[in-house]
């Protein structure tokens, strides 16, 4: 028992090391463990689903680099499925701190793949606004009070698509990838207000409080974390031939590859956590 | 050029990642660049996506139309008189309206979109219309709720029947903050994942691959 005894006063890089270990061999040599798929992730697939050319989604990006890993697979997911049904895309940014910049490369990735897709007339980017509640607030009575112009500084009276569209009446769906409190507000003022669907896409560590939203009907689907972004690809491979060729390329980061990650520091974590009680245990009976 | 900024990038993950080790001038170095370069950011996105559009354009192109947004430039405008000993209690005015403003949407979002939406699904039927999963569902979700707020009741001593309640709302915390940390573990490892996958095909991969 000699080993436990050590094991207690173990030099924490060591877990570090392990952890290391653990995230390296499954992005170098894929396990491909099986993903399931959960009612918040699928009502917005369906939700998606039941929208045609004729409908306008706005995907809100309130998140930054610092959380980039998490957030980015669900985005590009979400972004593809509506552009592969046709589905007219708004894009805003109102996380300060990178927002601006996660759509960018967003939309960089996936319009690669849709090279029919106009820009002004199957998506707009009108880039990011500060002002929080009150931005948001006010794009319920009007967009062009907000965005003058868009991205590229084009007036949005020029724009096509955004002569159809006024404020959220004109909307099906807003979706929001958020790293803090901005995708709250889209469901306690937004919804609440403007009775306008809300999907979010959170990370995992504030995935928790926004089942509350979730269950009060505030919402209506959620994707948490690396695990919500799994499943959406997913459910996007499984029903979108395209898809598959494109999760397929080598080297591209996908949140279903993040998982097998996932899996396997979670067992490292949890060995050492019964590891760390045995011995913890094994000491105090010794005392 | 791409692969160099991909080196400049992996090299500064690599300066925060040596913090594991320990404290080091690498880090620290790191760590300044992200702020100094992060405020840089947000000033430039501000300037260039609000004020420009919002504030700046339409004033130079339509005075006559758009003179009322001299308002809130005066307003923002003034909270900087706060630098100057003699007028800085001027800058209040502009604080005042600011604070008024987000205190009455804040009152309204909180009673309007969490108080009520909240209070509403919480109050839910004891039936066997959602099958017996449901019933199950709702027992827990009632006694939850009851219990924890049991908890937070302190004008009565826990004892007796409120104690006992008390514990068991402890122990729906104690779930729900295990939930929450087993998310947030599930959250940073995400976060690890993604700079570990920058560093392994993004730098290594990719810079073997310019290489060969």
């Amino acid at each position: 028992m000699d080993w436990l005894t050590k094991l207690m006063s173990l030099d924490r890089r060591y877990i570090f090391l392990f952890v290391a270990i653990g995230t390296a061999l499954p992005i170098l040599f894929p396990i491909g463990f099986k993903v399931s798929i959960t009612p918040p992730v699928r009502n917005i697939y369906d939700k998606v689903e039941s929208l045609g050319p004729e409908d306008v989604v706005m995907f809100s990006f309130d998140y930054g680099p610092s959380t980039s890993p998490e957030n980015d697979p669900m985005a590009d997911a979400t972004l593809r499925h509506c552009l592969s049904r046709g589905i007219k895309v708004i894009v805003i940014a109102l996380y300060p701190v990178g927002g601006v910049t996660m759509a960018d490369q967003s939309l960089s990735r996936v319009l690669a793949d849709f090279p029919q897709v106009r820009r002004g007339i199957d998506y707009v980017h009108l880039g990011y606004k500060s002002g929080s509640q009150a931005t948001m607030k006010q794009m319920g009575e009007s967009m062009a009070a907000v965005f003058p112009t868009d991205r590229y500084g084009t007036p949005l009276e020029e724009i096509p698509l955004m002569k159809r569209v006024r404020n959220y009446d004109d909307m099906r769906l807003v979706v929001s990838f958020a790293t803090g409190i901005i995708g709250e507000w889209w469901a306690n003022l937004i919804n609440a207000q403007f009775h306008v669907p809300i999907a979010v896409g959170c990370t995992a560590v504030s995935a928790p409080k926004y089942y509350a939203y979730l269950n009060s009907g505030q919402m209506i689907g959620l994707l948490g974390g690396l695990k919500g972004a799994s499943e959406y690809e997913k459910l996007l491979i499984d029903h979108y031939p395209d898809a598959r060729a494109t999760y397929d390329r080598a080297g591209l980061y996908t949140a279903i590859k993040g998982m097998d990650a996932q899996t396997v520091i979670h067992t490292v974590i949890l060995v050492f956590i019964i590891l760390g009680n045995v011995a913890f245990l094994a000491g105090r009976g010794k005392r | 050029m791409e692969l160099l900024g991909v080196w400049v990038a992996s090299f500064l993950t690599l300066c925060i990642f040596s913090f594991l080790y320990k404290d080091n001038p690498f880090f620290r170095f790191a760590e300044s660049l992200f702020a100094g370069v992060s405020l840089g950011y947000y000033i430039g996105q501000e300037a260039n996506q609000t004020i420009r559009p919002n504030l700046v354009e339409p004033l130079a192109s339509d005075f006559a139309g758009n003179w009322d947004l001299l308002i809130p430039l005066l307003i923002g405008v003034n909270l900087y008189t706060r630098y100057v000993p003699k007028t800085n209690w001027w800058a209040r005015w502009s604080l005042a309206i600011y604070v008024g403003y987000y205190v009455g949407v804040n009152m309204v979002q909180k009673l309007h979109g969490e108080v009520l939406p909240q209070m509403q699904s919480t109050i839910v039927p004891f039936s066997l219309a959602g099958g017996w999963l449901g019933l199950v569902n709702s027992a827990i979700l009632f006694v939850g709720v009851l219990t924890v707020l049991v908890y937070f009741f302190f004008s009565l001593e826990h004892k007796g029947i409120v104690g006992g309640a008390s514990r068991i709302g402890v122990w729906f915390l104690m779930l729900g903050f295990g939930a929450a940390f087993g998310y947030t573990v599930m959250g940073r490892v995400s976060l690890l994942i993604g700079r570990l996958n920058y560093l392994i095909i993004r730098w290594i991969m990719g810079t073997i691959q310019s290489l060969g």
